[in-house]
């Protein structure tokens, strides 16, 4: 029946398809033309392809619809050979339905030995290697140096949640909206929930959640509860539930907001998403880890952040494995670094970090004990999703901190 | 003669199966078939690939029917239906009836007031989008021309369902208001001219003469509202997306988001069916019953 | 004076309900010719500076003309398919009796009933097990199949009423079925097709769901989904959004204004004889 049926349709087809070149590697990527690592992206393909005589094909989709439409895109036949991925259960998911290609053999270890072995393990599923990594990423707390001076707040005294708190109440009373936020997107609000989760549970307790259950333990309606206290402040923008992440990065850097909670990947974006299309200049933002709260069982060096890379897709050709090991390499990693992009993987690389805010974010990084991945990608498709919904509802007042970590468990639950 | 008798019937049975298979495979392939194994598949979890084998029984159901947001998804497609049906349809009665004597520019209003319908949900959805936007739409602008803080009624949880109803009202009404005019031009003349010669005015002919014979019109109308109702998506998609914070879903958006987009086969099933129940409980139920006579 | 002044108020109204209608339409259109300041702070006035950038842009850009012709292909193999086979399925209904006639008639109809998400999930992967997905025949095909009863449904009704001397007339000539099909009912059809036709092409050229689950690669976005992705890339910036929905409005209205008669007739639903 099938095979009946792809016969009648074969000789329709041709009319429509333009016959597929096995040297074209596709490439999908969330960093589109405005973003600092895109030139780079450009060098490294037209390298490539001067070097081995293979085709790069560049694919841009903005991160929302990425995620939006990866799911369908990866089981098609024309699936890109090269997707973004932050790890964890995502990749895992991805990685068990077989959508991507086993690559152990084809990256050599001397080609491993260059890059930061921690971050280099996040693509490794079962001693299966299914991708690269590109940089790594940690969540803080941004603020626009000129209205935080004109609210006559200090932020090295930010070192408890009250104090933020209590900042965030004077920058409103100084007529200044204190936060930008993406609501509409819904993980820029998950990072303010689960970035209180990972100090008030600490390693273990997350451990033990991930494995046993208890997202509903005390500790995490607690955070619920210190979030409330936030919301409660009114701090965001108008609108904000209708705002989108990159309506948020454009605000953060056409300074209509005094602070921002964002990865470090805010540099760019606040620059390429603002109305003039400059941004705050690099002198003129700051940033600081998330406060520590009362009774934490978390440490105050842990972090919120990403081990971000390429994921290999089951019919990628050894092509798109040799473009990556290219790509990946301290000839581009280098020069990011230098130009301030991201925090390279590559080793040595981090070295050239000139810009401050990445120097001191790097440091951050090498000082934790326990650099939790985002939730909504580190806990898979389903509850990660679960966990950005709860964290919006929360923020717009639509649950209460019971509600929100029962929710977590219950979707814990339904996907054990 | 038996040669020709038997030829015809060879000619009858083979333009018979040539020309219903190609239809008939189409329609059971695409339509039939995934139907029902949407039944089967929400029995179990699944991810979409190889055989679908961890039996869960009516924990989909089970799930679906626990969640806020799905019952909440319910009661928006309640609050469409409602509109529509005691707000858009009388008002679309009111103008048909305006219009369809033969008043000066009828053909002019008749004309506008259906062009909403042949716009596309996304174009519509996105033209008011903008009107909402509290930043830069014409909402905004308005409230801004008086000196008031604008609204952004799209991101508040209070207004963006109305804001929803509203484009609904918008879009639709064209339609209804099209099927009534053309319900009401069936209508003989003698009986109107009986009308008038009693000495009946414009409102009670409307409501002795008109109405109860546009009864049938009308229950086609509210049938086509009700499904069309059960059944919205794309206009609410660029709307709101369901948000903000999952407020405006309607049962179909639903089914995008939490089934769909997280290729849960089973589980999006399982809500593709309870779409499917609710449809065809409505649609059988209203024909058995007030659309018999029709 | 009474009579004038309650026709006042009507026309009142219905000028109301107009400018209701129009004023979305006119701030869009006008919009696409702003720049975003002045959008913002003149919203229903004109441009006071007018840039057509933001058309002329899109005019020249290739996707834009790719999109628009992939929605032609969807709409158009959509419609003609429709046609052609609902139109062999009602005629083989109108004119031939078979055993269980009755009952497949009744099977086609309850399509009508079938929601098209209910399956949409076990849709996706019929398309994806036949290896279609992202081609033109994962919207083409769902489209045909969910065309079809609504289409047969119409297409019996005109064929019955055709007259029976006709057919009889024929079939003693030694016209044999499909001849009779070709020759006599498609030519003398043109008004149903007209309102299938209507229906099919309109329901495809709007369809956002399906191509949104199917299609993955920008050479065969439909304009819909061309739309909502530059709505995602141009967020604020609204007189470029603007622009892009205007220039899909204009030729929806022509369209409209130019077979206004069949539209009508058509997205009734063919249920209301006009």
């Amino acid at each position: 029946m099938k095979f009946i049926f792809k016969l009648v349709l074969i000789s329709f087809s041709l009319i429509f398809y333009s016959s597929v070149n096995a040297e074209t590697i596709k490439w999908l990527h969330i960093q589109g033309d405005s973003s600092p690592e895109f030139p780079n992206y450009l060098r490294a393909a037209e390298d490539f392809e001067a070097k081995t005589g293979h085709t790069v094909e560049l694919q841009y989709l903005e991160n929302e619809a990425f995620k939006a439409k990866l799911p369908t895109m990866l089981q098609s036949d024309d699936r890109p050979h090269i997707i973004q991925s932050w790890g964890g259960g995502v990749m895992l998911a991805q990685y068990e339905a077989g959508l991507l290609r086993d690559i152990t053999d084809l990256v050599p270890q001397s080609y491993l030995d260059n890059v930061s072995a921690a971050a280099s393990d996040a693509f490794v599923v079962k001693g299966t290697r299914i991708g690269f990594p590109r940089n790594v990423s940690q969540v803080t707390w941004w603020y626009n140096k000129d209205l935080i001076n004109e609210a006559g707040v200090d932020v090295s005294k930010i070192v408890m949640w009250d104090d933020l708190l209590a900042a965030v109440k004077q920058i409103k009373e100084a007529g200044i909206t204190p936060i930008c936020l993406g609501g509409k997107d819904k993980w820029p609000v998950h990072f303010i929930w689960t970035h209180l989760h990972i100090r008030n549970g600490g390693k273990a307790l997350f451990l033990e959640s991930f494995e046993n259950g208890g997202w509903d333990r005390p500790e995490y309606i607690k955070s619920g509860e210190q979030m409330l206290q936030l919301v409660e402040l009114d701090p965001f923008q108008d609108g904000w539930l209708s705002a989108t992440w990159p309506d948020q990065a454009g605000f953060f850097g056409d300074g209509k907001c005094a602070m921002a909670f964002m990865g470090n990947w805010m540099i760019g974006a606040q620059k390429a998403n603002s109305a003039s299309g400059e941004g705050l200049g690099i002198e003129n933002m700051g940033i600081f880890s998330m406060p520590m709260t009362n009774g934490a069982l978390g440490e105050s060096t842990d972090t919120l952040g990403g081990i971000s890379g390429w994921l290999v897709t089951k019919t990628a050709p050894d092509a798109a494995v040799e473009f990556l090991m290219h790509m990946v390499s301290s000839e581009y990693q280098n020069d990011d670094a230098s130009k301030g992009a991201y925090i390279p993987v590559v080793l040595g690389a981090d070295k050239l970090l000139t810009n401050p805010i990445l120097s001191n974010v790097a440091s951050n990084i090498g000082a934790s004990q326990y650099h939790q991945l985002f939730y909504d990608q580190f806990l898979g498709p389903d509850i990660g999703r679960v966990v950005n919904d709860v964290s919006t509802d929360l923020a717009a007042g639509i649950i209460n901190p019971e509600e929100a970590a029962q929710l977590v468990q219950e979707s814990w639950e339904f996907n054990q | 003669m038996n040669k020709n008798k038997y030829d015809a019937i060879l000619s009858k049975y083979s333009t018979l199966i040539i020309f219903i298979i190609p239809a008939l495979t189409i329609f059971t392939l695409f339509v039939v078939l995934p139907i029902v194994e949407a039944a089967y598949y929400s029995f179990y979890r699944w991810d979409g690939y190889g055989e679908p084998n961890k039996y869960v029984g009516l924990k989909n159901y089970q799930y679906l029917f626990k969640n806020k947001t799905f019952i909440l998804s319910l009661q928006n497609n309640f609050y469409i239906i409602a509109v529509s049906l005691f707000i858009q349809l009388p008002f679309a009665l009111l103008v048909a009836l305006l219009i369809s004597d033969k008043i000066r520019g009828a053909s002019f209003f008749r004309t506008v007031f259906f062009l909403p319908y042949i716009l596309a949900e996304i174009v519509t959805a996105l033209i008011w989008a903008y009107i909402y936007d509290g930043n830069y739409g014409m909402v905004a602008a308005i409230w801004n021309f008086f000196g008031a803080q604008p609204p952004y009624l799209i991101s508040e949880k209070d207004t963006a369902m109305m804001a929803i109803l509203i484009v609904i009202f918008w879009k639709y009404f064209g339609i209804h208001m099209m099927i009534y005019i053309a319900g009401l031009q069936n209508i003989s003349k003698e009986v109107l001219e009986a009308a008038k010669v009693d000495g009946a005015g414009p409102i009670t002919t409307a409501i002795r003469i008109k109405i109860p014979i546009l009864l049938p019109t009308i229950r086609l109308s509210v049938f086509l509202s009700l499904l069309g109702s059960l059944q919205l998506f794309d206009l609410i998609m660029p709307l709101t997306g369901g948000g903000p914070s999952n407020q405006t879903h309607s049962m179909v958006t639903y089914l995008y988001y939490f089934g769909v987009m997280r290729m849960k086969f089973g589980f999006g099933s399982a809500i593709g069916v309870v779409i499917f129940l609710i449809c065809f409980t409505v649609a059988i139920t209203y024909q058995r019953t007030l659309m018999r006579k029709d | 004076m009474f009579k004038n002044l309650k026709s006042f108020y009507m026309y009142l109204f219905l000028f109301f309900i107009a400018g209701i209608i129009f004023i979305p339409l006119y701030v869009s259109i006008v919009g696409g010719f702003k720049g975003i300041g002045d959008l913002r702070t003149n919203s229903l006035g004109l441009p006071t500076v007018w840039y057509i950038e933001n058309y002329t842009g899109l005019l020249v850009d290739n996707k834009f003309w790719l999109f628009t012709w992939n929605s032609v292909l969807y709409a158009f193999g959509t419609t003609f398919l429709v046609i052609l086979l609902g139109s062999m399925t009602a005629f083989v209904f109108a004119h031939m009796k078979f055993f269980g006639d009755k009952f497949l008639f009744n099977y086609f109809i309850l399509g009508l009933t079938f929601p098209f998400a209910t399956a949409i999930l076990p849709l996706f992967l019929r398309v994806r097990d036949l290896g279609l997905l992202g081609s033109v025949w994962a919207v083409i095909l769902p489209q045909i199949a969910f065309g079809l009863a609504f289409a047969i449904i119409l297409f019996r009704g005109f064929f019955r009423q055709m007259p029976s001397e006709l057919f009889d007339a024929a079939f003693v000539d030694g016209c044999s079925y499909s001849q009779f099909y070709f020759r006599f009912t498609l030519p003398l059809s043109t008004p149903i097709i007209a309102t299938v036709a209507v229906i099919n092409l309109v329901g495809s050229w709007n369809n956002y769901l399906l191509p949104l689950i199917m299609i993955n690669s920008e050479s065969y976005y439909s304009w819909p989904l061309g739309i909502m992705v530059f709505r995602g890339e141009y967020i604020t910036d609204w007189p470029k959004i603007l622009a892009f929905v205007s220039l899909t409005l204009i030729p929806a209205v022509v369209f409209f204004l130019a077979l206004q008669r069949f539209i009508i007739a058509g997205l009734t639903g063919g249920a209301v004889k006009e």
